[in-house]
């Protein structure tokens, strides 16, 4: 006889509620760490985007790489002696589209390089944010820096930095609009450890991020709320299916005095914790996911199946320890007090 | 013959820093097929000794002997074996499990006491007592349906449904109407001599004194 899911379908409403705090509380932690995500996504997209690979600043930088100006035959040096490397900028600035309205970007110039748009000279390549704001291919773009006109050749998606739509332009004119010659930073794709190179400081993709202000200081905030969700509602699923059972020690006292084994007592908590578990991180997981595809363009937001996944298997191992030790404590109680502790 | 025997049995309840012995050194031997009554005032101690004796909670000092074989020395484990299989309680209140129902309750108890029963089986057994008992009409209610005397034949049927040895029985019949604890009462004494149970059971009733063939009074955790 099976009697954890006799006392299920008895008591439908008590299991009902306590599977909604389940689904409510993990759709809250995956809705948030999808909204965190996004939001990372949305600061450096473009790096994160970048293969594995080595970022490289001259030394007298300081680690900003706003400051870093590479030497050209040092440039010349690398890009030659490794195969799949770049030498590029980032700068933030503005444009004024065909209606004159001034839109946020940050300028992206690169020496040629799969990893980033090919652009000639005259020719701006924006984010896909930015044809949402009206802007057209052939449309014409401005520079309040530039002497010349750019024509928007194309769109790329989420190519995002510092929460600003990309805009590649040509080395050429990145050199006018800021009035340098030099590149800022020099990425060598494939090594886990990047060849030394003289002059230049190394810094490894995670590196590189922690080197960007804005960026490691959003990226712990948003860390933070994400781990903080995942402690707290987890404590809060171990915490409600130990009470679950300590509250019904009563009825396991009963159990025990009519000589059900142990392990039975177990494995009704058990099925029980994960019966729950189960149906509400499902339904959790397929509405995160489907509310993946109805999220607004514009929202940052980002979750992958494999990140709610993960996260519903870390809710049910912390329901299994609430369980077990709720477990351990019903195991140990003689029957007649588990009996009277439950009348009061 | 004896089957049961309780050798200078102690129970001290410890709440913070107060001690309360309750039984100070009970003496009782049961003898197969008899019932035998517990009386005395209220909180004399006569719960605490029959849940002692079924193996429900420890005794603080003492000995218990079931078939000559010490539980006082068992582990919990052996203890639930002999609970599961030969012995069964009816407790002062009666205890249903509430998400079952009249018959599952009954089938759960054939289940646990290791009758390698078919369902079917399990079924017919359950029917027999059922009609007993006259409950045969309740079968499929949950106990919170049921009258307090119903619950209590309820718990009665659960306690013999697997042809125990021992019947630990407290207070069986103080929710029944008199003509129902008489039948109640008739009812223990004939599984009593037919299936030559052994019962310790507890009463303030005057009258269940007759069903009983042996009386043994009990004043502050003491036999009189
Ligand atoms: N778990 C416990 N903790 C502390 N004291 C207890 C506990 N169980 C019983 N007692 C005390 O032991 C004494 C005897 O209780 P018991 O239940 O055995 O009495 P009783 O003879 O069955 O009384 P009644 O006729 O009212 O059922 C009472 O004073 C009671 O308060
Ligand atoms: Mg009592």
């Amino acid at each position: 006889m099976n009697i954890a899911w006799k006392e299920i379908k008895k008591s439908k409403a008590k299991f009902i509620i306590l599977g909604s705090i389940i689904f409510l509380v993990s759709f809250l932690t995956f809705i948030i760490s999808g909204l965190a995500n996004g939001l990372s996504q949305d600061n450096a997209a473009l790096i994160k985007d970048l293969p594995d690979g080595q970022f490289y600043m001259n030394d007298d930088a300081n680690e900003t790489y706003n400051l870093s100006k590479i030497d050209e035959s040092t440039q010349d040096k690398v890009l030659n002696d490794q195969k799949d490397a770049a030498a590029f900028s980032i700068q933030m600035g503005f444009v004024n589209d065909a209606e004159d309205k001034q839109h946020s970007v940050a300028f992206v110039t690169s020496t040629d390089s799969r990893l980033f748009e090919k652009v000639g000279e005259g020719e701006i390549v924006l984010d896909r944010s930015l044809e949402e704001d009206g802007i057209k291919v052939g449309d014409t773009i401005t520079n309040n820096q530039f002497s010349g006109e750019f024509t928007v050749k194309g769109f790329v998606d989420q190519k995002k930095y510092s929460h600003a739509p990309v805009a590649y332009i040509n080395m050429e004119n990145y050199k006018e609009i800021y009035g340098v010659d030099e590149m800022q930073l020099v990425f060598v794709a494939g090594q886990e450890k990047g060849p030394d190179i003289a002059g230049l400081q190394s810094f490894s993709s995670k590196e590189f991020f922690n080197t960007i202000p804005s960026y490691s200081a959003e990226q712990m905030s948003l860390n933070m709320i994400v781990w903080f969700l995942v402690v707290i509602s987890g404590m809060l699923f171990a915490i409600f299916f130990y009470m679950m059972n300590v509250q019904k020690i009563g009825l396991y006292g009963i159990l025990k005095a009519l000589g059900v084994k142990t392990s039975r007592l177990f494995g009704m908590m058990w099925s029980q914790m994960l019966f729950i578990t189960v149906i509400a991180l499902t339904l959790s997981v397929a509405l995160s996911q489907g509310f993946t595809m109805i999220a607004p363009e514009g929202m940052p937001f980002s979750l992958t199946l494999q990140t709610t996944v993960q996260l519903s298997i870390i809710f049910v191992i912390i329901g299994f320890v609430g369980a077990t030790l709720s477990g351990i404590q019903i195991k140990k109680v003689e029957p007649l007090q588990a009996i009277q502790q439950g009348e009061v | 013959m004896t089957i049961f025997t309780i050798d200078e049995v102690k129970k001290t309840f410890i709440n913070g820093e107060v001690k309360e012995q309750v039984l100070k050194g009970i003496n009782l031997s049961l003898h197969q097929g008899e019932i035998t009554a517990l009386v005395g005032a209220s909180g004399s101690g006569k719960s605490t000794i029959l849940t002692i004796a079924a193996g429900l909670q420890r005794a603080t000092d003492g000995q218990v002997l079931f078939n000559k074989k010490n539980m006082t020395d068992m582990s919990q484990e052996q203890i639930r074996k002999i609970r599961a299989s030969e012995f069964g309680f009816v407790f002062q209140s009666s205890h249903l499990v509430p998400f079952l129902t009249v018959e599952e309750q009954l089938m759960l108890m054939l289940d646990v006491s290791g009758t390698k029963m078919k369902k079917k089986e399990q079924k017919v057994e359950v029917a027999k007592i059922l009609k007993l008992i006259d409950m045969d009409h309740r079968r499929d209610a949950y106990p919170a349906s049921l009258s307090g005397g119903e619950k209590q034949r309820v718990a009665i049927a659960r306690a013999i449904i697997h042809k125990p040895k021992m019947l630990f029985a407290d207070e069986p019949t103080a929710s029944l109407d008199s003509k129902r604890s008489k039948d109640v009462m008739t009812l223990i004494r004939e599984l009593t001599k037919t299936l030559s149970i052994t019962t310790l059971m507890v009463t303030h009733d005057e009258e269940m004194l007759s069903y009983a063939d042996h009386v043994i009074t009990m004043k502050d955790g003491l036999i009189l």
